[in-house]
Formats: structure tokens, sequence, C-alpha cells
């Protein structure tokens, strides 16, 4: 074995608290060390080129770059080795700058510490192995879950780039909320015209199938291989077979009877901004009414478990006002919020119009909703004058939020895709990864991550789309190296590995009575290697041997 | 160069970092110069639930003071379930330190990805409480 060690100072960042030539001298003394320098920037032009010139010139078969953490410049280096001949992960590298010289000021301690750092990743990449990230077809195909319209657009995208897609409803009809808003801010056009330019898109195409009255029942595989079970009308079964999958199962509007207080159900008075949609011909009003309109219904409320914002409830009040303004030019009405959170790009501007219009905010908690014969009687706390009012209206509209969907939590577990705390989609990433969850070929789209509105969740259905279509096309995929590996000789057949498993990745053969790693499905957490009760299971990169060298390493004593 | 052997007082911890969240704070806790004991090393693994009750203890007998093993919060786990085994785990282990009157050597934390300052104050305090001798889980 014959290892090189190369030692970057960063500039200053290591060279001031650690004495990196002392270190290239006392690993010059290691056996098996061929070459053991330390070089201004290991990361530079000038930089490679000493480890490449050092790999040929003393034929070396291991490398460790003590330099900054291992996440930054991973595949520079890897790909020097690639280019030198050597497996990429015969590479070791060991953070000298984050967990040593940028966390302590002592250089003497500090030198230690990074002499020990890399004695035990000297002593780890000894056992490293070659690996190989396997490639696997991928077929180029999509389900999509959910036919709203994040989910539509997702299938618009998705087709029109050649992907054949097939979309699942569990309505009998396409479109989820978005088909009943009679106009959507701020276009004003009807949310059933926009589903219908998609639908009719959609429905022009080949690739395209939309199974309606239909649910997921099952799902195998693994990203570029998935098979999905789906029963159709209640009866018949469908298997669709898929490289990726879009979740876009949409939300559940909230359902103020929770809060009895509020007295909904109880009166067709009060009614919810969904109510409104379907038209206010239904209630007989007078030619100057009084309405009020409470925001944050089944929003921002700690009592009832839901503490998030529901963003869009702001603008549908303001909606709902306007609707009411433009039927009632006389009417009275006035609005009763925590804050005004009118977020999309327009608004604000919208807010400023509605009020010139007469609406009147008041900033408020409403307590309580009583209906009286003639009136509704509506009490409360102004949270700006610190007072009760009780006020008499003829109409209550209620400004509902978003709750997640009911069915999510089905669908989760099918998927094995984690959910929040809200019972929404978890991004793999709330910031640089919002349309990932935590399994490779599985995307969120619309508001089955939170609330969002209709723009947003076109958007995120294309992104959606997007991001797939972009590893669906490469027509294969690589796969980590870094997976559990059953050494068949020590296993005994226990199947804890089998139990334990959250990517279902295992397998256990009943004719060889050992477990089997499904390749693909491993997502190498390692969970296994560590349960196996007989060290069967080892996590390749990972290796039971590779960890407690690194131990001794790091408490090497002299 | 070789102060620590035979130093005394110095304290050798050994830690588990799993990638998506531990490991990722502790290099946050470098970029934000945060300080901490010189002693305490860390170990990227990557999932806290691939820590072996075996790594820690082969760590104690090479004479690590300390082991903690540091994983994502409940619930945020990259790997979904991970370290829901790994507290299980860790738990099981501790009650077996107990009967050792060792029941301080080894600790669980969760920090995420954004907690550069918990994981500071979390491994510091171990850092101290093993120097003043305490057993504390």
């Amino acid at each position: 074995m014959k290892t090189g060690i190369f030692i970057c100072h960063c500039g200053h960042n290591i060279k001031h608290t650690v004495d990196v030539k002392a270190l290239s001298e006392y690993f010059k003394s290691i056996p098996n060390v061929y070459i053991s320098t330390d070089y201004s920037f290991v990361c530079s032009e000038p930089g490679q080129d000493l480890i490449r010139k050092s790999i040929e010139k003393y034929k070396l078969d291991r490398v460790i770059v003590a330099s900054c953490t291992p996440s930054l410049h991973g595949d520079l280096f890897k790909d020097l080795l690639k280019k030198s001949g050597l497996n990429p992960f015969f590479l070791r590298r060991v953070s000298i700058r984050e967990h040593c010289s940028w966390v302590g000021d002592d250089i003497k301690k500090n030198t230690e510490k990074a002499k020990k750092l890399i004695l035990g990743g000297l002593f780890s990449v000894v056992h490293n192995v070659p690996l190989e990230e396997k490639v696997v077809d991928v077929d180029k195909s999509a389900v999509i879950i959910g036919g709203g319209i994040a989910g539509l657009s997702a299938a618009c995208f998705l087709s029109r780039m050649g992907i054949s897609v097939h979309v699942i409803e569990k309505e009998k009809e396409l479109g989820g909320h978005v088909k009943l808003l009679k106009k959507v801010w701020p276009s004003g056009r009807s949310g059933r015209e926009i589903i219908g330019e998609m639908v009719s898109e959609l429905e022009g195409r080949d690739n395209v199938k939309i199974y309606t009255d239909a649910r997921v029942e099952s799902l195998e595989g693994y990203f570029g291989n998935y098979v999905m079970r789906i029963s159709v009308g209640g009866d018949k079964e469908i298997y669709l077979k898929a490289g990726g999958i879009i979740v876009a199962t949409g939300f559940t509007p909230f359902d103020p009877s929770i809060k009895p207080e509020l007295s909904y159900g109880k009166d067709k008075r009060i009614l919810t901004t969904l109510d409104i949609e379907r038209g206010l011909d239904e209630i007989e009003l007078p030619q100057a009414p009084k309405v009020a309109i409470l925001h944050c219904v089944g929003s921002r409320d700690e009592s009832i478990g839901k503490s998030y914002c529901s963003r869009v409830c702001c603008i549908n009040a303001l909606r709902a006002a306007q609707t009411i303004k433009e039927k009632y030019p006389e009417a009275y009405v006035e609005c009763f919020y925590m804050d005004v959170r009118a977020h999309p790009k327009g608004g604000e501007e919208y807010y400023e119009e509605i009020q010139k219009m007469g609406v009147l905010f008041t900033r408020g908690v409403v307590a309580e909703i009583v209906p009286k014969e003639k009136a509704l009687l509506v009490r409360g706390e102004d949270t700006l004058l610190s007072e009760v009012f009780e006020k008499e209206f003829d109409l209550v509209i209620l400004s509902i939020g978003m709750s997640s969907e009911i069915g999510n939590r089905r669908i989760s577990q099918l998927l094995k895709v984690s959910l929040d705390r809200d019972g929404f989609f978890l991004e793999a990433h709330i910031k640089l990864r919002p349309f990932d969850t935590a399994v490779k070929g599985i995307f969120i789209a619309g508001c089955c991550s939170g609330p969002k509105d209709v723009e947003e969740s076109i958007n995120q259905g294309r992104a959606s789309a997007l991001k797939l279509f972009g590893m669906l096309n490469k027509g294969y995929t690589f796969l980590e190296p870094f997976i559990a590996d059953v050494s068949e000789k020590r296993c005994s057949g226990c199947r804890m590995c089998e139990m334990v498993c959250v990517a279902n990745a295992i397998r256990y053969e009943a004719i060889k009575k050992v477990a089997k790693v499904e390749e693909a499905q491993c997502m190498g957490c390692g969970l296994c290697s560590a349960t196996c009760p007989s060290s069967a299971i080892t996590l390749k990169g990972y290796s039971d041997t590779q960890i407690c060298d690194e131990i001794s390493g790091l408490l090497w004593r002299e | 160069m070789d102060y620590d052997n035979g130093e005394k007082d110095f304290i050798n911890i050994v830690g588990f970092a799993c990638t998506y969240c531990a490991f990722k704070a502790s290099e946050m806790a470098g970029s934000l110069r945060l300080k901490y004991p010189e002693g305490v090393k860390v170990i990227q693994v990557p999932c806290s639930s691939r820590v072996d009750p075996a790594f820690v203890i082969k760590a104690i007998f090479e004479g690590a003071d300390g082991v903690f093993v540091a994983g994502c919060h409940p619930g945020d786990c990259h790997f979904i379930r991970g370290n829901y085994f790994t507290r299980r785990r860790i738990f099981a282990l501790k009650e077996m330190f107990d009967a050792f009157s060792m029941r301080g050597k080894v600790r669980l934390f969760w920090t995420s990805a954004a907690e550069a300052r918990k994981f500071v104050e979390k491994v510091t305090k171990m850092y101290e409480d093993l120097k003043e001798g305490k057993n504390e889980g």
C-alpha cells in the first residue's frame, strides 16, 4: 500500500493555527506513506498537478487530502483520481479546517488534533475498497398523484417533453379545488377555464393517461423502475410502470365546525370563502347589508394545532369583500384580521384598492358568533383599542385556511415519504431542495407540502416536472456506491435487518436462508449494519473496520 | 508534539455525527469560527443509526473519555426513521454503562444542520462535565 498525504494551508485559514510543516514532517516517518507534503492551496491547479504527479511518480494507491470539509470540492478530487487512473473511492478527505483550525486557537493543541484526525483518515483509508457507481436503466414515464392544478401543470410539462404520464385522480373529475373558483386572482379568469385548457391539452396527447375515481394501492421498486398498483372505480386493478412520481395531492379546506363558537353550519348566514364561490344568489340580503369577514379561520391558531399561516386566505378574504361590494355597493363590510398578509405580487396594492372601496379593517379577534333571528351577533376583542365589542351583521364570511389532505398519511406510508407535523409532505430541504422528497425520484408539487396559491402551485408543478425530467431523460441513473452488502457466509438468516430497513431494500432469500440487499433501493443509512447481530452486513464506504480503525487513529498514543 | 500523552486532565471525546444534520452543524460551527475544546474529534457517519454500540465501546477501550452520538431531530431523519433506532440503541447502551458507573461517558443529542451553536454548547458541556468528573447522562 502506497499512501500520499497532502496537507493544505488554505492560505492562512489552516496555516495560522496549525503547524503544517511539522505535520507533513511527522507523516514522512510513517511506513507506507510515500509522500507527505504541504501546499498552499491543494485545490488550485498547481495543487492538483502536485497530486497527479505524485500518483504517477510513487504509484500511489491511497490519497489523503487534509484540507476543508469533505462536502466541499468533493467531486474535484474524485475526478482527479479518476483521471489518474485510480478508483475515486481510494481518496480520503480529512477536515482540518472546519473541524480543527477554525474551532481552536492554540497552535500546539490544534496541530496535535490535526495529527490525530489525519491518523484517523490514514488508518481507515487502508480499508477502502474500490467501489463502482452502478448504472441502471430508467423508464421514461411518470405517475402523478392528484389531478389538481399542480398535478395537471406537471403533467402538461412532462408530456410535452415526451415522457409518458399517468395522472391519478381520486375524484370523478379533474381540477381539484381550482375548478370551483369563479375568479382566480389576479387574472380574474375562472378556475374551470384554466383547468379546461390544461385538460384539453392533455387529452390531445397519446402519451397521457388519465385515471379518475382512482386510488393508489401499493408501490414497489425504486427510482427509474417503480411499479404502482392502482384501483379504478373501486374494482378494476391496474399496474403502472413509472420512472418517477410526483405527489400533488393538494389540501383539504379547513372545516370551521371544529370551532363550535363560530356556529358554522348552524345558520345559513355564516359562510366560508369557498361557499361564496358558489355565488351569493342563495342568500337573501337587504339593499345595504352588513357583512363581517373573519380572517385566519383555521390558520395561526395554536388552540386547534394549526400554527401555520395558510397564505392564500387574506387574498380570499379581500376577494370576498370585493364580491360583496360589487353586488351591493351600499354594503357595510368589516374585516377582522390579525395581520393582513397579502403576500403575492400585487397583493399589497390589491389590499389598498379594497380599502379605498370602503371596506373597513379592524384588528381584532372574534370570540363568538351568536345567530339571532334578525342578525348575527359577533363578539370579540379589538386588539388595538383593547376593547371588547359586540356588533350585529347580516352575513358572516369565514376566510378559511388550508389543512393537509386527509389522504396524505396513507400516501406517505405507501410511498415511504415523510410528512411534517401538520400532515403536509416534507421537503428534502426547505430552501435548497423544496421539490424533492428524501426518496430519490419522488417529488412534491402544490399544496401537498404546505399552503400555496394557484400561481405557486402551477410553478411548483412545473419545477417538479422539470427536475424529474432531468433525471428521467438521461435514461440511466448512477446508484450511490455506499450501500449495504451482506456476507452470505456470516448471515444467519435472522431477518432483523429486513425488519428495521426503512427503504424496504432487504429481501429474505428463503432457499439460501440469507438476506439480500436490493442495491438500487438501498439508501445507505447503515442501520442494518449496526443492527446485524452476526456482523454480516457492512456498509460500503463506512465499514466496521473503517470506522473502528478511524477511532484508533483519533485516539492514537505514541 | 505529543503533549496529551501523559497529560492528566486532557479529555478525549470521540463523536459520531450524521452527514445530514449533526456533521453539517459541526461544519457550520467551523465556518462561524465558534470555538470548542481540541479534545473533541468528530467522525462522519451517514446516519446516526450507523453507530454500532460496539464503536462506542471500542472508543472507550482505546482511551476516549467520552463518546457522543449526534443526529437529526426526531422526525427529521434523512433516512426517515433512523434516529429512532439510534435513540433506543444508545438508551440501552447507557443502561449498560450505568452498571459500570460510566453513564456520563456516552451522550446522545440532536442538532439540525442549522444548529451550530447548539452543537458547540453540547460538546463543550460534555467536555466540561467529563473534566469535572461528573457522571451525568
